[in-house]
């Protein structure tokens, strides 16, 4: 009981912390655009935690269903100029679709494991290249995105701080989401699953069902986060498609910790926020350094620490906890 | 027809060289039942390899593998004694963490020390064309296809007829087994490793005599090497070469008669499609 509400009040600490943010470094727009970068691969990093955390599917499309709903929230508003906020929507809809499509026939067909990973990774770089090709959408140039100075239908802001609110929002829908599926029977089927696919089937979880329902969760997140990226930067390019993204995003989940709900975003908060720091003092001539400690945290965290940095943390709060108890 | 003959001919001998790039990963892949999704990165490493050996001794491109081919060894040997080795029993998201941990960080030290622009080594013997029967081909292509073709064949021949190969191929069958009859499953399994990741050497040196490097083709290559794996099926050595030209004729196509960025589509699809459909591939053993 204590513990909940230790766990209720650090969660209320880190909201409060997140909203007074923008107050200590809102004279500074990069450090805006850093905080909702670093908001944003929270977002997606929790989000894939559904599917890669806990269903155990190596999932390697985040780039995919993000360019999904950044295409689908940008065309709607260069077209027909819809609001982005319904774009999300649209934007969401669309990724999820995607992933019913693709995810379908890939469970049907028992594709796991690392072919499951592989042709995730597989469908971003063609999402890349039929947008490369399809000139009525997409094209090799940049779209951009209609130009409003302060504009709160068309989601255009000459200010990171709306973005960043924007994106704690999702954060915290994509949090709310995560704990909520852990408590039901559809997350313990997906834990089970990512315990032991063959050993859960057996026991009677719908695996094909199961797991489509996570990776559609998870798209639709990410689908949604894609449009207010396409607004955050005012236009739209293929190489949103991104495969480093995915990449990116799949190592935050497992450096964070599979399947704990807050160990990507613990992840996204020292990795991104390490990643910039480097990008700003090295920069250029530096260019893959960061994605080169990242591999090495990967790496190490995988060998020596499956359950991820979230781990560790839990453990020093067991220690301090225990030696309070014993001082007193 | 005349350009359909062509660009069949060009995927065909494209076809081999994908093969032989996929060799390695067969190897490692059939042996250990390991994922080295970094295998496509090794190659470009490979390329990198031959690219520095090539520009600063002024060798052929085509003989850089005799550099390269020790020195990809050991550095296969390296990672699997460093790395690989931790994670055999290990759960199979760990194993691919790893991996792809791996792959990222031969991506991005390759980023590093080379930098994004792209390389290639500007002369080779095996420069320019010759015309039979009014059909443009590459030298460089033609003879990297041969060399495939004779490397594909001797590590087939190496698998079946020596003491060393078939040690490889009974653990890949039975591990216990293997053990048992006195075969040392850690040496085997490094062998595997090296000789896998060595290939890629021999598949790097022949790239580079018609194509540049730069750090991200890797991915493409992983991609491609396992849609080959996955239509030829595991255990096959020589069905690896048809698969190989099955791809490379499809993707040559698609090229020539459809748009040129499409080629990663069609890779795609057929990888897709064998997952689906035939996931044993078509000769494999398992």
């Amino acid at each position: 009981m204590k513990t909940g509400r230790n766990k209720l009040l650090l969660w209320l600490l880190f909201l409060v912390i997140a909203l007074a943010l923008p107050a200590a470094f809102y004279s500074s727009q990069y450090n805006m655009m850093l905080l909702t970068t670093v908001v944003m691969y929270g977002v997606l990093a929790t989000a894939w935690n559904i599917i890669g955390g806990m269903a155990g599917q190596f999932d390697l499309a985040a780039g995919g269903y993000l360019g999904l709903g950044a295409f689908t929230a940008g065309t709607l508003l260069i077209r027909w100029d819809i609001s982005p906020w319904l774009g999300m929507l649209a934007g969401g809809l669309v990724a999820t679709g995607f992933a019913v499509l693709v995810g379908y026939p890939l469970f049907r067909f028992k594709v796991r494991e690392v072919w499951y990973a592989l042709s995730s990774a597989a469908l971003v770089s063609v999402l890349r290249v039929v947008f490369l090709i399809w000139e009525q959408v997409g094209g090799p140039t940049e779209r951009y995105l209609p130009f409003h100075k302060w504009s709160l239908y068309h989601l255009r802001f000459s200010s990171y701080i709306p973005f960043y609110y924007l994106m704690l929002l999702m954060l915290i829908l994509a949090l709310l989401i995560n704990h909520r599926i852990r408590n039901t029977r559809l997350g313990y089927y997906l834990v089970a699953l990512g315990d032991n696919e063959d050993a859960a089937e057996v026991l009677g979880v719908d695996a094909r069902a199961s797991k489509l329902k996570a990776l559609m969760i998870y798209a639709s997140i990410a689908g949604a986060v894609g449009a207010i990226y396409a607004c955050l930067y005012g236009y739209i390019h293929p190489n949103f498609f991104s495969s480093s993204l995915s990449l990116e995003v799949s190592i935050l989940g497992i450096v964070g910790g599979m399947g704990i709900t807050y160990g990507p975003l613990l992840a996204a908060i020292i990795l991104v926020s390490a990643r910039e720091f480097l990008r700003a003092n090295f920069g250029g001539q530096l260019e893959g350094l960061y994605l080169a400690i990242y591999a090495v945290v990967l790496i190490l965290i995988a060998l020596f620490r499956p359950q991820g940095i979230a781990s560790i943390l839990r453990e020093v709060c067991a220690r301090v906890t225990s030696r309070k108890e014993k001082d007193d | 027809m005349r350009a359909l003959v062509q660009n069949v001919l060009n995927g065909t001998m494209m076809g081999c060289i994908y093969a032989l790039i996929t060799l390695g990963l067969s190897i490692i892949f059939g042996v250990m039942n390991i994922v080295n999704f970094a295998h496509g990165d090794f190659v470009m490493i490979a390329m990198y390899f031959s690219f520095w050996v090539g520009s600063w001794w002024k060798i052929d491109t085509v003989a850089t593998p005799l550099v390269t081919f020790p020195l990809l060894f050991v550095f296969g040997l390296l990672t699997y004694y460093l790395v690989i080795d931790r994670t055999l029993r290990q759960k199979y998201v760990t194993q691919i963490a790893v991996t792809v941990g791996l792959m990222t960080l031969l991506r991005s030290v390759a980023q590093l020390i080379w930098k994004a622009q792209p390389r290639a080594i500007p002369y080779s013997l095996i420069r320019g064309n010759f015309v039979i029967a009014g059909y443009t081909i590459m030298l460089s292509r033609f003879v990297s296809a041969l060399v495939s073709i004779a490397a594909i064949l001797i590590i087939y021949l190496f698998l079946t007829r020596t003491w060393q190969g078939r040690a490889i191929r009974a653990a890949s069958d039975d591990l216990d087994a293997a053990s048992l009859m006195g075969i040392n499953y850690k040496w085997t399994y490094a062998l595997a490793f090296g000789l896998g990741s060595a290939l890629t050497a021999v598949a790097g040196g022949l790239l580079m005599s018609f194509q540049q490097v730069d750090p991200t083709m890797g991915l493409r290559f992983g991609l491609l090497s396992f849609c080959i794996l996955a239509l030829a099926g595991l255990g096959s050595t020589l069905g690896l070469l048809i698969s190989g030209v099955i791809v490379g004729i499809a993707e040559s196509l698609a090229m020539g008669f459809w748009d040129p960025r499409a080629q990663s589509l069609v890779v795609y699809l057929i990888f897709v499609l064998v997952l689906w459909l035939r996931p044993r591939g078509l000769f494999g053993r398992k």
